[in-house]
């Protein structure tokens, strides 16, 4: 079990290396023919060359050394990962694993792996969607002189990922958390020519890092105040610490965890992170790296359950990102940076689900989110590529040339917004009740996998065969029962009711902007100057594919009381959907050649520009820093250094006082030595 | 035996290169030749001893070498080793041979490889000396013993300002050595014992408060202008920028780890009140060194005074791990010298590469693009800037990780909220450190090539020599970082042994 | 005779030699006034060596042997006058002043305080 588990991880890890080292040489030994390369690569390039690359790379991906190096392992790691998860729906609980044991001098660190119902799910859903984008990233890639360090930069990433989601112990998951960072960063910048990439790039690095201090600070805390890293220690261990230090630790784990799940305040780098080709987008900053913080509270909600106040300033951080991005998204005019905030106030949703105790809804929106998210940014990849252009407006009528990534997309955005019965949903309905119930009865529902209903005494019931999903959550929880029983304290009154309306209010928006989104893709005359046709057969097929858990995966929650939909809720929910969207396309009906966010007029810029928070960071952060460092540069010239400087001048300065007798007359000299004879031989006779 | 070898090597070899060039090696290539076979026999002389060493009791003592040396005044001639300095010793011997290696195909600017090679050779039998002694006099006899190599190496093959980097650094080197030899006579005359290992068993029983207080600080000082640490740390810069590439690899990556292996084999255990008074400040200027360094790296416009400066926000995470008086933060500091050793080591060689082809070192200078022009120098050199940004599964993170967890729970005594506010802001310094390595590689590996590279032809590709001297630095780092019980099996228990048990 | 006489006759020998030796600037008059001295030490010996009725008579023995010497390092003194002159066309003692040690700062050692470096004017960018 815990092997499959530490193969799933290392399969990529190993393909990474492999890959790095060896792609190109493969692919020489499998394609003797030399292919030449073309400068920055991808979309970028003629639309005729790149055609005629895709249609070879489509045509052999076989002979592609780094494409095989990438997708082989992962096809067998997912294998791995589908094992695993299907081992503990069986037979539910906690497997661990420990491969050694390091000594700090404190508090030791264990190498070790713990496959349970929530990584078991999550790692399955990551290595199905990564892939899904190796997969994708073959005919999109395919003319890229640098697909194989892009490729092996992916396959180290999954591996990363799958670290945090298996791991057991906390530095084993920082460490995971780390690396995915960094080849978020060199995928982000991938197109190094352009500066602006570059740019994004640090950018992300940076925000992330910021909040990843913190992240590191909260481990250290739950590590020296449980004597133990291992994750299921300091979940035991929790009533015998501080409440303060609790408290402290959820705090500085949540801003580990708003910057990897670009929550507010830390958000502004994922809008930019689209610079990056946009299988990575998919991959990275939709599905899986970005679902991580959700993760990791899922993983240790004890400790945020705990801690007193955290939850409900995770539900307000969400409230003001779901619904500050919502409005972000509908002005903005990139494809990509639509589903960008898109995904900022997905994560919020789940966020908002965590902050009113409904975890298992959470999670169940996390699994769905990664299928539709990716399936909406490969789809718009496809868009991307045959109309040569990442703008909205240069968009329209693309329905018809593009036939599957019409419906696929269609799947996807009904999810986003979701419409019954596509799997969002569902998953959205289950946190809407929960935050809906938190809000009119002041006490959360009884659920989430360690409040599960009461367990016999005799051990967990056997999970019935229909329950897949839902079965696999339920039954962790209830493996889990037995050992601690985290019941989340009630949210204040207002924090639930602004959870709850804040929810309503992004459902809304939300419609608004996919249906903005659809029409000016796919309705409409055609904008922009290009040829429509669909994408390579590869592309198509991955996102088709992706199309299915899209729309079914919903039902799989029906194993679990609290993922089932509530009529209630979901009316009003579906209701207020309705309105968003159908005043989008009623804007857009009155002269579909138009942005329908002309409405907003003079607000629009400000919603464009994300509020202005990325200005505001420069100014209030980013400019002090770097005053600071040119204040440092002179105080270290002019202060320290001249400090040491000028004791070598003051000694110097004293020499030269000493040596001003000697002015090179020899006869002064020896004036000077009769004098000092003098004077002894006066001494002498006077005192002795 | 082992370890009198391990200098006696270098030393002799030195001294063969006093015969005149006609009689013996005649020609650079030769000399260089010579270089690399004796560095070579030193490491596996070294590696020998790592193969002799008994890891199943590493905090004792080992391959001692123990005579009268001057009986009259109670020296000895003792040698030894333990988990602390094993490690240390290998790495000298390591990088003492890459840059031999290296040096074999890129001789520094000026020639007189022979006089080059010996004063390298010479720098060797220093180095490996201090980590092998045992005896405070002998100790400080090889702690001097690298000064002056080093300031030839400097004075001679440096680059622009390299006379006045030169004496900055060897007057600043010295006046710390004369406050560590007051300090280090003060405990010796005191305690009547010059030995190290019976002073380290004492745990300071027999001296008191004033006097430990008076040696830590004194002997404090000197390792502390070596380390460098705030606010001594101005010499580094100046003789890492104008030292040749061989002289800073073996200055960063050596060198400084002389002055903290220092504080922990010889001021810790010897006067451990004087430990305990000093810690809150050591703390202090550690954290501000972290801090300071990092920001004067963000408006820094050279690539090798930038890497030296990193070099204070390195060690200023080592100064702080040794400053909560933990094992942990011991083993923090260790495993931070042998990290930043390799990785700084690293980065010189390539900034000294990307200074061969370019011809300049200026940020602004070298524009952009260089992974166009150079990719596989420019990954080499993105590999080590990321993992001396202490990404975690790299040898960087877990120095500073493990600092940062001894700061949260520092010894009993010393003021616990004051060390946890270092280790928040040490921790923010983490952020920084990140922030200028990746401007540093925007400017120079992104973005489009200048007009001005184009038309100037292709850059040189990396040469197998220089993969020779890098692959094993890299190959390491990514062990140590990936591994890291390789290295903390072997310090950990020496380490409470030195802190009384802790 | 009287001891006196001699040792006063040496002693204003001696100081006329001082004062030539500390006030003349021609080194050929520095060099007798050398002469001057060594002779009133010449003089001294003898008198005293008279006096003590020294049977070995090591005073004149080491007079004789202090006039070789100077008439050695007369010899060796002239000859060194004569170069200078060759080269420098002068003599006088006070203006050979090559032993002195520049007081231009930054011959000898690089100055502590160059021009501020490039590196210090500029910040980030």
């Amino acid at each position: 079990m815990i092997v499959l588990a530490s193969l799933t991880i290392l399969l990529p890890f190993a393909a990474a290396f492999a890959g790095m080292l060896l792609g190109p040489r493969l692919s020489r030994l499998l394609r003797p023919r030399k292919v030449e390369p073309v400068p920055g690569g991808g979309p970028a390039t003629t639309e005729q060359a790149w055609w005629r690359a895709a249609i070879t790379a489509e045509r052999s991906p076989l002979r592609n050394g780094p494409a095989l190096l990438a997708c082989l392992p992962l096809a067998l790691a997912a294998v791995f990962a589908a094992i695993v998860a299907f081992t503990v729906w069986r037979s539910p609980g906690a497997r661990t694993g420990t491969l050694t044991l390091i000594e700090t001098g404190s508090v030791p660190i264990r190498v070790g792996l713990q496959a349970d119902g929530l990584a078991a799910v999550v790692g399955l859903m990551v290595c199905c969607v990564a892939l899904a984008v190796q997969v994708y990233s073959i005919a999109y890639m395919a003319k890229d002189p640098r697909y194989s360090s892009y490729a092996a930069f992916i396959s180290l990433f999954t591996a990363a990922m799958l670290l945090v989601v298996y791991s057991g112990d906390l530095l084993l998951l920082y460490v995971g958390w780390e690396v995915m960072g960094v080849c978020s960063y060199f995928l982000i910048g991938h197109h190094w020519e352009d500066r602006a990439n570059s740019r994004a790039a640090v950018k992300a690095f940076l925000v992330t890092r910021l909040g990843d201090v913190g992240f590191l600070l909260g481990i250290l805390a739950l590590g020296v105040g449980a004597k133990s890293f291992v994750i299921e220690d300091v979940l035991a261990r929790l009533s015998e610490m501080p409440h303060a230090t609790v408290t402290a630790a959820a705090f500085l784990l949540l801003a580990g965890v708003a910057g990897k799940s670009a929550q507010f305040p830390l958000h502004t780098w994922l809008p930019d992170a689209m610079a990056g080709p946009t299988p990575i987008s998919a991959l990275i900053h939709a599905a899986t790296m970005v679902a991580a913080g959700i993760f990791v509270v899922a993983r240790l909600y004890g400790v945020f359950v705990t801690g007193s106040g955290v939850l409900t300033l995770l539900g307000v951080l969400a409230v003001v990102s779901m619904v500050g991005s919502a409005l972000a998204a509908l002005a903005q005019d990139d494809i990509k940076r639509v589903l960008a905030y898109s995904t900022i106030s997905q994560l919020a949703v789940m966020a908002a689900g965590l902050a009113v105790g409904a975890d298992t809804a959470a999670i169940f929106h996390l699994l769905t989110h990664g299928a539709f998210k990716a399936l909406l940014f490969l789809a718009a990849g496809s868009v991307i590529l045959v109309t040569g252009s990442n703008l909205l407006g240069r968009y329209g009528g693309l329905r018809r040339a593009m036939p599957v990534t019409f419906w696929s997309m269609t799947v996807g955005l009904a999810a986003l917004v979701g419409l019954p019965p596509v799997s969002g949903w569902f998953s959205k309905d289950a946190v809407i009740e929960a935050a809906q119930h938190a809000a009119l009865h002041g006490d959360p529902e009884p659920q989430g996998w360690f409040s599960a209903t009461p367990i016999p005494e005799t051990g967990p019931p056997p999970p019935s065969i229909t329950q897949f999903h839902g079965g696999a959550l339920k039954a962790y929880a209830e493996a889990n029962f037995t050992q601690v029983n985290w019941v989340a304290p009630p949210l204040p009154g207002w924090a639930a009711w602004l959870v709850y309306l804040g929810l309503l209010l992004t459902v809304a928006l939300t419609a608004a902007y996919a249906v903005r989104l659809w029409l000016m893709t796919f309705f409409g005359e055609q904008r922009g100057d290009f040829e429509p046709r669909e994408a390579p057969k590869l592309m198509t097929w991955t996102v088709a594919a992706l199309a299915v858990p899209a729309a079914i995966m919903g039902f799989f929650g029906g194993g679990a009381e609290e993922l089932r939909p509530h009529v209630g809720s979901a009316l009003i929910a579906l209701a207020l959907a309705g309105l968003g969207g159908g005043a989008a396309f009623l804007l857009w009906n009155r002269d579909p050649a138009r942005d329908p966010a002309r409405v907003l007029g003079p607000v629009r810029p400000v919603l464009e520009r994300g509020f202005y928070v990325d200005e505001l960071y420069a100014l209030v952060i980013v400019r002090p820093v770097r005053a600071a460092a040119r204040l440092v540069v002179a105080a270290d010239a002019r202060g320290i250094d001249a400090a040491v400087v000028g004791a070598a001048g003051a000694a110097r300065r004293l020499g030269g006082a000493l040596r001003a007798p000697q002015n090179g007359n020899p006869q002064t000299y020896l004036t000077g030595l009769l004098a000092g004879v003098v004077v002894i031989a006066a001494v002498v006779v006077v005192f002795l | 035996m082992i370890f009198l070898l391990l200098t006696a090597i270098p030393l002799l070899a030195a001294l063969a290169l006093l015969v005149p060039a006609g009689r013996f090696l005649p020609g650079d290539a030769a000399v260089a030749r010579f270089g690399v076979a004796v560095s070579g026999a030193t490491l596996l002389v070294a590696l020998s001893a790592v193969t002799a060493f008994d890891f199943g009791a590493p905090e004792r003592m080992q391959l001692e070498i123990d005579r009268a040396w001057a009986p009259a005044i109670g020296l000895r001639f003792h040698l030894g080793a333990d988990g602390v300095s094993l490690p240390l010793i290998l790495l000298t011997a390591l990088l003492t041979f890459l840059c031999f290696l290296y040096t074999a195909k890129h001789p520094p600017a000026g020639d007189r490889v022979r006089l080059f090679t010996a004063l390298l050779l010479v720098l060797e039998v220093g180095l490996l000396g201090t980590f092998v002694a045992l005896d405070l006099v002998l100790f400080f006899v090889f702690f001097e013993v690298v000064l002056i190599p080093m300031y030839a190496v400097i004075a001679i093959w440096g680059g622009a300002g390299r006379r006045a980097a030169a004496y900055k650094f060897i007057l600043y080197t010295l006046l710390g050595s004369g406050l560590l030899l007051a300090g280090m006579l003060l405990v010796g005359v005191n305690a009547g014992t010059l030995d190290m290992t019976e002073l380290a068993a004492r745990h300071g029983s027999g001296l008191t408060h004033g006097v430990q207080v008076t040696a830590f600080v004194l002997m404090g000082l000197g390792f502390a202008v070596k380390a460098p640490m705030w606010p001594l740390h101005t010499w580094l810069p100046d003789a890492h920028t104008a030292a040749p590439t061989v002289g800073s690899v073996l200055l960063a990556g050596v060198l400084l780890k002389m002055g903290t292996y220092g504080l922990v084999r010889v001021a810790l255990p010897l006067a451990p009140d004087g430990a305990a008074f000093w810690a809150p400040w050591l703390g202090l200027f550690a954290v501000i060194g972290i801090v300071w360094g990092s920001l004067a790296c963000l408006a820094q416009t050279d690539l090798k005074r930038m890497i030296a400066y990193s070099s204070v926000g390195h060690m200023g995470f080592v100064l702080l791990g040794i400053a909560t008086l933990t094992p942990v933060g011991v083993n923090a500091a260790l495993f931070g010298n042998i990290a930043h050793g390799l990785i700084t080591g690293l980065l010189f060689f390539l900034a000294g590469a990307v200074k061969d082809r370019y011809g300049t070192g200026d940020l602004r200078e070298l524009g952009g693009g260089m992974l166009t022009s150079a990719p596989r120098l420019a990954s080499i050199l993105t590999f080590a800037s990321v993992a001396s940004l202490g990404l975690p599964g790299l040898a960087g993170f877990w120095g500073e990780m493990l600092a940062l967890l001894g700061a949260y729970k520092p010894h009993a005594d010393l003021p616990r909220t004051t060390f946890v506010v270092f280790m928040a802001v040490g921790a923010l310094g983490a952020v920084l450190t990140a922030a200028y390595f990746l401007r540093m590689l925007a400017r120079i590996t992104h973005g489009p090539v200048p007009d001005a590279r184009l038309t100037a032809g292709p850059v040189a590709a990396v040469s197998r020599y220089e993969y020779a001297a890098w692959i094993p630095l890299v190959v390491l780092t990514l062990l140590v970082g990936l591994w890291p019980k390789t290295l903390l099996d072997v310090t950990t228990a020496p380490v409470r042994a030195l802190l009384g048990g802790g | 005779m009287h001891l006196l006489y001699p040792a006063v006759v040496s002693a204003l020998l001696f100081s006329v030699g001082v004062y030539g030796v500390l006030a003349r600037r021609n080194a050929i008059l520095v060099l007798m006034a050398v002469e001057l001295m060594l002779n009133a030490v010449n003089l001294n010996l003898v008198a005293f060596d008279v006096f003590w009725r020294d049977r070995l008579h090591g005073g004149q023995v080491l007079t004789l042997f202090t006039i070789v010497i100077a008439a050695a390092e007369v010899g060796l003194g002239l000859a060194i006058v004569l170069l200078v002159y060759r080269n420098r066309q002068m003599i006088d003692v006070d203006r050979l002043r090559d032993l002195a040690e520049d007081r231009a700062p930054g011959k000898a050692l690089d100055p502590p305080g160059e021009a501020t470096p490039d590196w210090v004017a500029e910040g980030a960018s």
